[in-house]
């Protein structure tokens, strides 16, 4: 043995050494979808940091892959090449990164997906998903609305309509088919009138409102897929002076849609936090390396809010 | 053009009617196809033509509209402007914070300044180092939404009171029972379309964007012309931003994203050309209009949503088919 080998071995042996010191268990990587994005995105970014340097025994490389998945699928390369323990993954598109999901099966690395699920047929390469239940949340927002009808009274002849998240998104699709499910089963008078996308999009849902309001003269309540979208209804029938008379229903509570339901304007929506989102995520990965039974479809809990008891609630910082 | 258009008709095969017919539908053709939406519209669903909703779908189309003004110059001038959606979301969430730390009254001229920074940026890449504006405005299009989530950082930017303050004036107020994002963007389209149609700046307008090496020689300063196209843009931009954030008193990070093709799409359809050195002011309120209404007509009807993307590309087609037929006086190409 030279003197360069020796030296080489004794310094590896010594970074060996400096390594089982600050005693790093598990290695996670995470690609995200699309931080900086919207607020959602940004704050779990943050919340999932917070909650991987809390814990000593997690070091995490954090990635994004700005919503483009051909960047996503070489972060994915670059955390199979690294080999990191587990791979947590939010879905830029959940058909085109099943491939690189499987890629990361065959190397043994456990993957769980994050907040959105991937497509069915790539089920089998995955670990878990962590993430809310989009179903559940629709058919909880349906369970809302029809209380409130019950309270003013108007059950057996309110009339309502749906403003969707941007078309073909998993999220969108499962809201709307929880509510849709869900309506008929706790308030089968209430006629859904029609059904159009907002897009995720405060202005869009705006103009979609906007059209609903001179089409139908009576509309007593909105679904939204999303609270963003539901103030943006919510502006449209106040500009018409029509607010006071509809039932306004949400998901996700955004900081203006707790506002407007202080202010009373808004009714009710459904309470994710992503910081939950995101803790839930890494507690997941976490429990699947330790050798823990996981559910496969591991959801955390996304409860109702509504006027009444939105004391117990934060105000959401996005 | 004129004198080619009322020939035309007067060669018999193809032409579609009399020579005076003739003449106002090829200058017209656009205004003709716009009419015939709306009689279609009108018929599928008597709510199309109440008040409420014309009011309504004009002050929802006056975002893209005033965008459309701005763009409009600068297509004529025979350049594009890709950027105008992110500066949109830009100038949006300048106003949104500033109004919250600085007061609307600063805000509001604070945030048209920094629009007008960005487009004399822009102007001066395109006007005085001629690159090309493609290229230019493509980047400008990611650098700006760069720019804006840094200032954002990422978040939704909101108006804290929102019932305490004037600024909601510009997106929801009324003067004389009109909506005031109507009378902005009417006052902005006659404005910019007497500077565009009546002043020497406007003939040098179409002039460098319809032969700019002869503009050269005609002793017009190109590139002066060409950065205050851009100027002009990001004025209206900069408006478009203050009507929105005015009528949403918050805003995502990407609320103008994608709205630049929609905004060349209205300029286009109300017949500028790609070129340069044709178009007019009142040809692209056409087209934002038309732009408006089939959105709005397709939303009444109920059509479902999948179809809509289909119907309105039909549309569009059919708008401008129509337009080009009346030009040169018959339905099909005289070459095909």
């Amino acid at each position: 043995m030279n003197i360069r080998s020796m030296l080489a071995a004794t310094t590896a042996a010594g970074l060996a050494l400096a390594g089982a010191a600050t005693a790093q268990e598990y290695t996670i990587g995470i690609t995200q979808n699309n931080v900086g994005v919207d607020s959602y995105q940004t704050t779990y970014e943050k919340a999932f940091i917070a909650a991987a340097e809390a814990n000593p025994d997690v070091e995490t490389v954090v990635l994004d892959a700005g919503g483009d998945v051909a960047r996503q699928i070489a972060q994915m390369e670059d955390l199979i090449q690294q080999e990191v323990d587990a791979i947590i993954i939010w879905p830029t598109n959940g058909e085109a990164v099943i491939p690189v999901v499987r890629q990361a099966f065959q190397a043994d690395i456990p993957v769980i997906v994050t907040n959105s699920n991937i497509a069915e047929q790539g089920f089998d390469f995955v670990a878990s998903f962590s993430g809310p239940d989009n179903i559940t949340q629709g058919s909880r927002s349906a369970e809302i609305m029809c209380d409130r009808f019950k309270e003013l009274g108007i059950e057996d002849e309110a009339q309502i309509v749906q403003i969707s998240g941007q078309p073909g998104y998993t999220t969108a699709i499962e809201r709307a088919q929880g509510f849709e499910e869900r309506l008929p089963e706790v308030c089968p008078n209430v006629t859904l009138m029609e059904t159009q996308p907002g897009d995720w999009n405060r202005e869009k849902s705006q103009q979609v409102m906007e059209a609903f309001l001179v089409k139908y003269d009576d509309i007593d309540g909105v679904y939204s897929g999303d609270d963003n979208m539901g103030v943006g209804a919510l502006n449209a029938a106040r500009a018409a002076g029509r607010a006071g008379d509809i039932t306004f229903v949400g998901a996700t509570n955004f900081a203006v849609g707790y506002e407007a339901m202080a202010a009373g304007d808004y009714w009710g929506s459904i309470y994710q936090s992503p910081v939950d989102d995101a803790e839930a995520a890494l507690q997941t990965a976490i429990d699947v390396l330790n050798g823990e039974e996981v559910p496969f479809l591991n959801y955390f809990d996304t409860p109702k809010i509504t006027q009444e008891n939105m004391d117990e609630f934060e105000k959401p910082v996005f | 053009m004129s004198e080619a258009a009322q020939e035309r008709p007067a060669r018999g095969a193809g032409g579609l009617t009399g020579a005076k017919v003739g003449t106002f539908l090829a200058k017209q053709g656009i205004l003709i196809a716009f009419i015939l939406f709306m009689v279609g519209f009108t018929l599928a669903n008597d709510r199309f033509l109440d008040p409420d909703n014309i009011l309504g779908v004009i002050r929802s189309s006056a975002i893209l509209g005033v965008m459309a003004l701005g763009v409009t110059f600068v297509v004529i001038s025979g350049n594009l402007d890709l950027s105008v959606g992110s500066l949109m979301s830009f100038s949006t969430i300048v106003v949104l914070d500033l109004h919250d730390t600085l007061g609307p009254a600063l805000a509001i001229p604070a945030m048209f300044g920094l629009t007008l920074a960005i487009g004399a940026v822009i102007g001066f890449l395109v006007g005085y180092l001629r690159l090309n504006s493609l290229i230019v405005t493509l980047g400008m299009l990611s650098a700006i939404h760069g720019l804006t989530l840094t200032w954002s950082g990422g978040q939704n930017m909101d108006i804290a009171d929102k019932e305490g303050t004037w600024f909601s004036v510009f997106g929801q107020g009324t003067a004389l029972g009109i909506p005031v994002p109507i009378l902005m963007f009417a006052l902005l389209a006659a404005v910019l379309g007497i500077v565009l149609a009546k002043t020497p700046f406007g003939r040098k307008v179409y002039a460098v964007g319809g032969n700019g090496t002869a503009a050269t020689f005609s002793g017009i300063r190109r590139a002066r012309t060409v950065f205050t196209c851009y100027l002009i843009s990001a004025f209206c931009v900069a408006t478009a931003g203050l009507i929105q954030a005015s009528r949403s008193m918050g805003s995502q990070n990407t609320v103008g994203q994608g709205m630049e093709l929609e905004v060349l799409a209205a300029v286009i359809l109300g017949g500028a050309s790609l070129m340069g050195g044709s178009g007019t002011i009142f040809k692209t309120v056409i087209g934002v209009l038309i732009l408006g209404f089939i959105q709005n007509g397709l939303l009444l009807i109920g059509l479902q949503f999948y179809v809509q993307f289909v119907v309105t590309w039909i549309i569009i087609i059919l708008a401008v088919w129509l337009d080009i037929a009346a030009k040169r006086g018959r339905l099909l190409s005289p070459i095909a």
